[in-house]
């Protein structure tokens, strides 16, 4: 069982799912696992609220093991160029063995501010995320992430580049069972994400390639490589759906993210 | 392996073998990105949302069709700077017939859903000068929340005033990026080196940018006079119906000058003066951004700083202020059928543009290219001249509005043209009104020669 709790809550912190609301109102703002997993460099507008309404994971592990999680969420337009955001995920974990356990897993909250607009500049942001162990699947330990991120626009693309770094207790091999589940979160991340945007559809489609150093010392670094795309719906409603495959390492995964957004300013 | 410097980002996207070599590639991407901060500009302007309340989109829930068109209104503005910005080159006829085609043809015909993404059109102009993509994005907003409040048929009539004053008041908490409340002479948009540069290179897409201001003032009118949900409904229809005359056989039915708030939407205008104002002042640097794009005399490295000058004039509330008063002649003088019309009401019509001149580029040959001139001295027929001459005579009788016009080197230049173009047995005697003698030399020289027209590099 505790290889259980500990494969949820490091689930639920993993970088790419455990930062519910990094995105904007619209479809050409995109946000962290919304759709893709390197985001831009733009945070929620001054004064709007971005509601993530059932934002949706599942990976499927080695074995069949399936890994279900909803990530609600909301983020604060609360200054100039700089949201707060606060999620509380809900994660499903199945073992092998069709067992399987739903609870809160943790309370996340980051800060995300964007120092320039981007001119021949490329625009440049920093932020922090803080995991809390809080939930009968959030695990023990708490993890802050610091990350930069930056966007640059061609009249053909736009291209973001992440580099996130974590602090907090290494998870061992060990504590998973039997190598099935595999610690999610990670030490260091690097990653690009290209994207086009289809302005008259507003629709915008990107893919991504990253690498990241799990947590676990032992572990090998990860390669993993997604697409995605993003798609205005109406003024306020903005849906996102993605899919990806980490293809080395030790704990090779297939995933499927989909979710939308609500936006309303702050009274 | 080697990595060049210069990697472009199709370079970086290769297929790589090994680890390595893509973290190395993404250091690549990220020194060359950052590689140009010495030349840049750092710029911290930033988006703000839109003021939350109970009306927030209900102009699109009641009024459909309209909102739709502006969507496709927001292509045709973004795509005009991106275009002129990058390709200052490229052949008249990109924008004079491709993308004037696409606009009036397909976009118009089927316009968004939603409103659109500029930045991802105006590529490298939003780029350029992020801060007056920021204005223009921050007056649509209040564009677009003015009609909200007004198709809300939910707020009752004495509430109406009070929620657009609060919109007005969440606008201008934003001063970084807020037009002036104060209107401004048109020697700002037409007096200045780079003025007409557009309008006389590209008649025909000038005029359906005059033709999406015409009705973005305009649709105010019919939702502020409408007595009933009905007669508002009836009214915005017959403003789209007439905007979309505008763009028949073009430019010929198009706005010939720039449509002022106050001619247009008189009510709106009466109602509202600040945001009258405030919408003329964003129409016209509209109008002064293209001519810097268009202006092959203004050098790409000296753009963004003629545009921020532009953009400061357009904020502060000093440079080239005139009164409301004469802001409002101004409007009249202009000519209201020359503007597109009356959004409400009967159409008077305009003078007949001269289409060959005004397509051909040889804008002074007749084609209006000018605010404050008109298209021709025998342009305004005998019959239609005389609301004007009345019009005319009853202001200038006004020795208030004498004196004012007289201050105002663009009003009185733009009261004169309007004088010109009347029939030779009224001229005389509204410019001894004005001050003016007239001389035989003065009466040849009418409106019809524009200002500047000797410039080198001009048409």
């Amino acid at each position: 069982m505790r290889s259980i709790v500990k494969a949820a809550s490091v689930l639920a912190f993993a970088p790419w799912v455990a930062v519910p609301v990094a995105a904007q109102t619209d479809y050409y703002n995109t946000g962290t696992g919304r759709p893709l997993r390197i985001e831009d460099a733009y945070p929620v507008e001054f004064r709007a609220i971005e509601m993530n309404i059932a934002p949706l994971r599942l990976e499927r592990a080695r074995g069949g093991v399936y890994r279900w999680s909803v990530h609600p969420g909301v983020a604060l337009g609360l200054l100039p160029r700089t949201h707060l955001e606060v999620g509380l995920p809900l994660a499903v974990v199945e073992a092998a063995a069709g067992a399987s356990r739903t609870g809160i897993a943790g309370v996340e909250m980051g800060a995300f501010h964007t120092l320039n607009a981007e001119t021949s500049i490329p625009a440049i942001a920093v932020g922090a995320d803080v995991f809390l162990p809080v939930g009968s699947l959030a695990g023990e330990d708490a993890y802050a992430t610091f990350k930069g991120i930056m966007t640059r626009t061609l009249p053909w693309a736009r291209f973001h580049v992440n580099a996130e770094l974590t602090a907090g207790p290494s998870i061992a091999r060990a504590d998973s069972a039997a190598g099935t589940e595999h610690a999610d979160i990670s030490r260091w991340l690097v990653g690009l994400a290209a994207d086009k945007t289809l302005p008259l559809r507003s629709l915008l489609i990107g893919g991504e390639v990253f690498a990241d150093q799990p947590v676990d010392p032992s572990a090998a670094v990860a390669w993993s490589a997604g697409a995605g795309a993003r798609f205005q719906l109406t003024p306020r409603w903005t849906l996102d759906g993605g899919l990806g495959r980490r293809f080395s390492g030790d704990d090779r995964t297939w995933y499927v993210t989909l979710g939308s957004a609500f936006a309303i300013g702050i009274p | 392996m080697t990595y060049s410097t210069s990697a472009t980002p199709a370079e970086v996207h290769r297929p790589c073998r090994g680890g390595v070599s893509w973290t190395v590639r993404l250091a690549v991407l990220l020194s060359v990105a950052l590689a140009t901060p010495a030349a840049g500009q750092w710029v911290a302007t930033y988006d703000q949302f839109y003021r939350q309340s109970s009306h927030n989109w209900q102009f699109r829930r009641n009024y459909p069709a309209a909102d739709r068109l502006f969507n496709a209104f927001d292509y045709g503005h973004a795509i005009l700077y991106e275009r002129l910005l990058t390709a200052p080159n490229a052949p008249i006829a990109q924008l004079e017939q491709r993308e004037y085609d696409f606009i009036t043809r397909r976009l118009l015909v089927s316009p968004p859903r939603v409103p659109l993404e500029e930045a991802a059109i105006e590529v490298e102009y939003a780029k350029l000068v992020p801060e007056a993509k920021q204005m223009f994005d921050w007056a649509h907003v209040l564009h677009r929340q003015v009609y909200d409040v007004w198709a809300d048929e939910r707020i009752a009539l004495e509430r109406k005033d009070a929620e657009v004053s609060r919109l007005l008041k969440y606008y201008r908490s934003r001063p970084d990026i807020a037009f002036s409340t104060k209107p401004k002479s048109m020697e700002l948009m037409e007096g200045q080196p780079y003025s007409l540069s557009f309008r006389r290179s590209y008649p025909k897409f000038n005029g359906l940018i005059w033709a999406y201001h015409w009705l973005q003032v305009g649709l105010y009118e019919p939702l502020v006079t409408g007595e009933t949900s009905e007669a508002r409904q009836t009214g915005v229809a017959a403003a789209l119906t007439r905007f979309r005359q505008m763009l028949e056989n073009p430019p010929s039915r198009m706005p010939s000058v720039m449509p002022m708030t106050a001619a247009i939407a008189p009510e709106f205008s009466r109602r509202y003066p600040e945001i009258a104002i405030i919408f003329d002042n964003l129409h016209a640097m509209h109008d002064v951004i293209s001519d810097v794009l268009a202006d092959a005399r203004v050098p790409r490295s000296r753009k963004r700083a003629e545009i921020l000058l532009a953009a400061r004039r357009y904020r502060d509330d000093t440079t080239a202020v005139v009164s409301e008063a004469d802001w409002r002649s101004m409007a009249i003088a202009m000519g209201l059928a020359e503007q597109g019309g009356p959004a409400v009401g009967p159409v008077e019509p305009a003078a007949k543009r001269d289409t060959a001149s005004a397509s051909s580029g040889h804008a002074g040959h007749g084609a209006r290219v000018d605010s404050t001139t008109r298209r021709d001295s025998t342009a305004v027929p005998a019959a239609g001249a005389d609301p004007m001459v009345r019009l005319l005579m009853a202001l200038l009788e006004d020795p208030a509005i004498r004196a004012r016009i007289a201050a105002d080197p663009a009003l009185r230049r733009a009261t004169e043209q309007a004088i010109r173009a009347l029939p030779p047995e009224h001229r005389d005697h509204l410019l001894e009104m004005l001050g003016e003698r007239p001389t035989p030399d003065s009466l040849q020289s009418s409106g019809n020669t524009p200002r500047g027209s000797s410039r080198p590099g001009t048409p």
